[in-house]
């Protein structure tokens, strides 16, 4: 059997036993030729390729990350614990050596999940990613981090929880907002007042093809990479940009992920959306697994694959490139941007989010507390089906000043029957309600 | 009656049993140039005065392991379809392999179809070069036989051998299906001139009751259809010896089986006394297949492995030393500590402390010996206790396996070959748990033999929308309703593999195993287009009823 050039882990738990209802999309059925292909591949059998069974995240590693109305054990399945559990997994086995790269091929995804969960969000309850950065940070003291979202949706969530902390670069490839679920995910929103320039958005049309996510890695994504300098490089990996999912509009490929994978060279890879689940998803995962490994790729092909019928328009090229350059721009003048919030004690931003899955609202208020030493702290408020949260959050980059200011402020606030206040403080690794 | 003959690397040991009795043992030196010759003596000293009172012969023969490791295979001409994917050009079955265009998807359906004009240039260059046995392999080839038929039927007139994929196992895995099917091809012509002298012999004696020989997987297949699947008969010696520990203690729960040897340690797993299978199949000749195989996981530790003390620890194996210096060799090894301690009577006491003061001279050499052995349950316990947690760590795809699962907790030893007894206190100590020693175990392996009963696994795969279902290793590929249910394809199933068992000659069949059960809905747009249910049912590894 061949031996792979890079070692990687795979945690691959198809979850066969769940599903949000019997025909939406995240069903049983969704990872089942996914998982039929990777096994008649052999890939169990390759050298330096080694499975993994997920473990289950626990309730302090989603409250490190998330703000859980009215807790964490109510809103989560065993499913969602799992589902964190196994991008933990994978980041375990690399961080322990146990291997160099490591891709957690499971379900539910996360990416749509906020800091604050009522309920189910574009399928996602809690943001699978981002418990496992925070995991990261606290087991294993990485501080610099970049996630790179590949998925067709905007990873509206993972930008709401990382959008103010300056070491953790945001990059989200997605399908134009204006024309694709979450309807997020523009230019304009670049990060908060403390990583201004650190969250980045490429809004691309419809039909864009491998051309035109090629342009993207080598206009924007490698070279702020490069700038950026991170510890540890993860990409979302959702694979609903291919020309055959059913809920989106690209035209990209197997190919194209296996290509973007291999230039991305990430460290983890955590699977979100691709709801292609016959047509894609087995050869785009299999891509994204082989090009990891640094084994060849070029067999990995759709049986009805035709590059020739893929091709974007002369006009979407020409409308990348200049998405492109502006992107690069708001990352050149990152310094500039936060120059302008640096008098400033707090910024406040209100925000309505729709759960889509059951259908209700929640309005919030984020108050970031600046602090011209750190991220500062930020506060944040929010309302929804009948509950209410006050939260004080400490992140894991703030100064002593700013984590006892969270601090007085949580322990000052009287409590309240109909009001939850919380401490989430990622310092001292504590999450406290009151 | 029952004759069991269990050929091993340089003994053969022959039982004959009437009920759970031995009635009738003997052991011969192996001529592996003739094992018929081998076989046919030990018969001549096992067999009943009355012929009418044998009700069949099992046979453990070292015939096909031996095949492989002296390179004495068949050329095979391999046909591989392999469809999208990995690159398949490391797929290494020697100089014949043409990879064949036409592709099957991961439901089985049809993407491509394959070409006429390769496969039969091919063929035309197989013939010129003399090659005989073919193989035929697709991916995908256990959800849709059909290419793989296709394939065999443009080659049946041309070559005396094709094995196919999809007959050799039901399960996933094409590297390995690929490699199962070249194996198999290559040993045809070995095992078939070996089944016909076997035959003959037999006829010359006036045996006319049934043969069967053993499998890696702990249980028998009639010798006729072996001449079929001649690799399943690999690694038959291992799984003698697991079956034997079976027939010897009745009580067997969560056991650990270790069979120390000169340069080998193997360790088997019973799990609520049903001996552990290896999830996909065996490894022969460094290549992974589909043959179903015992797990046995094999480290380079035993009585004879080269021993050295370095930075305050012993380095024991993996290889072989030569001889232990108390037999006359020139390097101390874990034998002669077994030697001076009074464990093991052979060979020169004087020796043998020679042998541990030369290992570590800062210490009594008892000191050194006892420790030495400590070290050798250790080395031991750990590969155990991987292997435990392996198999806890097989990967599980729902939800309700992965909260369920649980670890096997040993709750005795059993150990056997020539250093066990010797070791037996040291194990007791490390394991911490009972550990029994067999006397006389190398009968035991033939008792293994002929107390070992059929065995069969097979899968069926279902897919409503399309309205077929499939039992690839029957060739069974046949229409199916809309409302097809998992009780129906239990049914389907149970009754394939029952049938199956007739053909090879199984009176009583065992109660038939249902191992994995997978139904799922499958969705097309927002509405439910039909069912995928899969199940997998086996014959487990056992040992047969004995009539008294």
């Amino acid at each position: 059997m061949p031996k792979a050039p890079n070692s990687v882990g795979l945690v691959l738990f198809p979850a066969f036993d769940w599903c949000i209802s019997p025909s939406h999309p995240e069903r049983e059925e969704r990872l089942l030729y996914t998982k039929d292909q990777i096994i008649e591949e052999g890939l169990e059998d390759v050298g330096n390729i080694r499975f993994f069974n997920p473990e289950l995240a626990l309730e302090e590693d989603v409250n490190r990350v998330h703000l859980c109305v009215p807790s964490a054990r109510r809103l989560l399945t065993d499913s969602h614990f799992i589902s964190a559990g196994g991008a933990i997994r994978a980041a375990r086995a690399v961080f322990d050596k146990e291997v160099e790269k490591a891709f957690a091929v499971v379900r539910p995804p996360g990416h749509h999940a906020m800091q604050t969960v009522f309920g189910d969000r574009g399928f996602c309850v809690v943001n699978i990613e981002a418990i496992m950065v925070e995991y990261i940070r606290r087991h294993y003291g990485i501080r610099k981090i970049a996630i790179i979202d590949t998925d067709c949706h905007h990873g509206d969530g993972t930008q709401d929880i990382f959008y103010n902390d300056p070491d953790t670069l945001f990059i989200s490839l997605h399908q134009d907002g204006r024309t694709l679920y979450p309807g997020s995910g523009f230019l304009h929103e670049s990060g908060g007042p403390s990583a201004p320039g650190y969250t980045i958005n490429i809004p691309l049309p419809p039909r864009t093809s491998e051309e035109g996510f090629d342009m993207v890695m080598d206009r924007v994504v490698l070279p702020v990479l490069d700038d950026f300098g991170p510890e540890l490089i993860i990409n979302s990996a959702g694979q609903d940009n291919h020309y055959t999912d059913p809920i989106t509009n690209m035209n990209f490929t197997a190919q194209g992920y296996a290509r973007l994978n291999r230039n991305l060279n990430p460290d983890i890879c955590v699977l979100e959306g691709g709801y292609s689940i016959e047509g894609a998803l087995p050869y785009t995962n299999l891509g994204i697994i082989l090009a990891m490994a640094g084994l060849d790729t070029s067999h990995v092909r759709e049986p009805d694959y035709d590059p020739d019928m893929l091709r974007q328009s002369a006009e979407t090229s020409r409308y990348i490139a200049d998405i492109c350059s502006q992107a690069r721009q708001l990352y050149h003048d990152r310094d500039i941007m936060r120059q302008q919030f640096l008098d400033r004690k707090t910024v406040v931003e209100n925000k309505q989010l729709f759960y889509d899955t059951t259908g209700f609202h929640v309005n919030e208020t984020r108050t970031y507390h600046l602090c011209p030493q750190c991220p500062g702290y930020t506060e944040v408020s929010s309302g929804g089906r009948n509950r209410h949260l006050q939260a004080f959050c400490i992140p894991f980059n703030s100064c002593r000043t700013c984590q006892t200011a969270a601090r007085d402020r949580f322990a000052r606030t009287p409590k309240a029957h109909d009001i939850m206040i919380v401490l989430q403080d990622r310092v001292a690794d504590i999450y406290e309600k009151k | 009656m029952i004759i069991g003959i269990d050929v091993g690397g340089t003994h053969a040991d022959g039982v004959r049993l009437e009920g759970e009795d031995v009635v009738a043992k003997k052991k011969v030196d192996v001529d592996h140039n003739n094992l018929k010759e081998t076989i046919i003596t030990l018969l001549k000293a096992l067999l009943p005065e009355n012929r009418a009172d044998l009700q069949r012969i099992q046979l453990s023969t070292t015939l096909c392991t031996n095949a492989i490791i002296k390179n004495q295979l068949d050329d095979v001409g391999m046909f591989i379809q392999a469809g999208p994917g990995m690159n398949p050009e490391f797929l290494n079955c020697g100089r014949h392999t043409y990879f064949q265009s036409g592709a099957l998807d991961h439901r089985g359906q049809v993407q491509r179809a394959p070409s006429e004009k390769e496969i039969l240039a091919a063929a035309s260059t197989l013939r010129a070069e003399g090659i005989n046995s073919i193989g035929v392999v697709t991916k995908f080839s256990y959800r849709n036989n059909t290419h793989e038929l296709w394939m065999r039927d443009r080659l049946a007139d041309r070559f005396s051998h094709i094995s196919m994929g999809h007959r050799l196992s039901g399960m996933p895995n094409f590297p390995r299906r690929v490699y199962t099917t070249w194996l198999n091809s290559g040993l045809m012509t070995r095992f078939s001139a070996f089944k016909a002298a076997m035959e003959e012999g037999l006829r010359s004696l006036d045996i006319n009751c049934p043969c069967s020989i053993l499998k890696a997987d702990g249980g028998t297949i009639p010798f006729a259809s072996g001449c079929e699947f001649p690799c399943q008969s690999i690694h038959s010696g291992p799984s003698a010896s697991v079956m034997g520990a079976l027939a010897l203690y009745k009580d067997l729960k969560d056991t650990v089986l270790l069979d120390i040897g000169g340069t080998t340690t193997d360790i088997s797993i019973f799990a609520d006394g049903v001996p552990l299978l290896e999830p996909y199949g065996a490894t022969v000749a460094g290549r992974p297949t589909l043959i179903r195989a015992l797990q046995t996981r094999s480290i380079g530790l035993g009585g004879d492995s080269r021993t050295a003390w370095r930075n305050g620890t012993f380095i024991i194996g993996p290889e072989n030393g030569g001889p232990p210096m108390s037999l006359g060799g020139t390097s101390p090894t874990p034998t002669d500590a077994m030697v001076l301690l009074g464990q093991l009577h052979i060979g020169s006491v004087e020796k043998a402390r020679e042998a541990m003061r030369l290992l570590d001279p800062s210490r009594s050499a008892e000191e050194t010996a006892a420790a030495l052995l400590h070290c050798f349950a250790e080395k031991a316990h750990d590969a155990a206790t991987e292997m435990l947690d392996e198999v806890f760590q097989r990967p599980v795809f729902t939800v309700s396996a992965l909260l369920e699962r649980e670890k096997i907790q040993p709750n005795q030893l059993i150990a056997i070959g020539g250093p066990a007894a010797a070791m037996q206190g040291y194990l007791t100590k490390r394991f911490g748990l009972d550990c029994i020693v067999p006397q006389d175990y190398e009968v035991a392996n033939a008792i293994g033999a002929a107390r070992a009963r059929l065995t069969l696994q097979a899968s069926l795969y279902a897919d409503t929308k399309s309205g077929r279902l499939s039992i690839p290793e029957c060739s069974i590929s046949e229409p199916t309703g809309r409302n097809f249910t998992m009780m129906a394809a239990e049914t389907r199933l149970a009754s394939a593999i029952q049938t199956m068992a007739a053909n090879m000659g199984m009176g009583e069949i065992p109660p038939i195993d249902i191992i994995e059960r997978l139904e799922m809905n499958t969705v097309s747009g927002f509405s439910t287009t039909g069912k995928i249910i899969n199940v997998k049912a086996q014959l487990r590894p056992g040992l047969a009823n004995v009539k008294e």
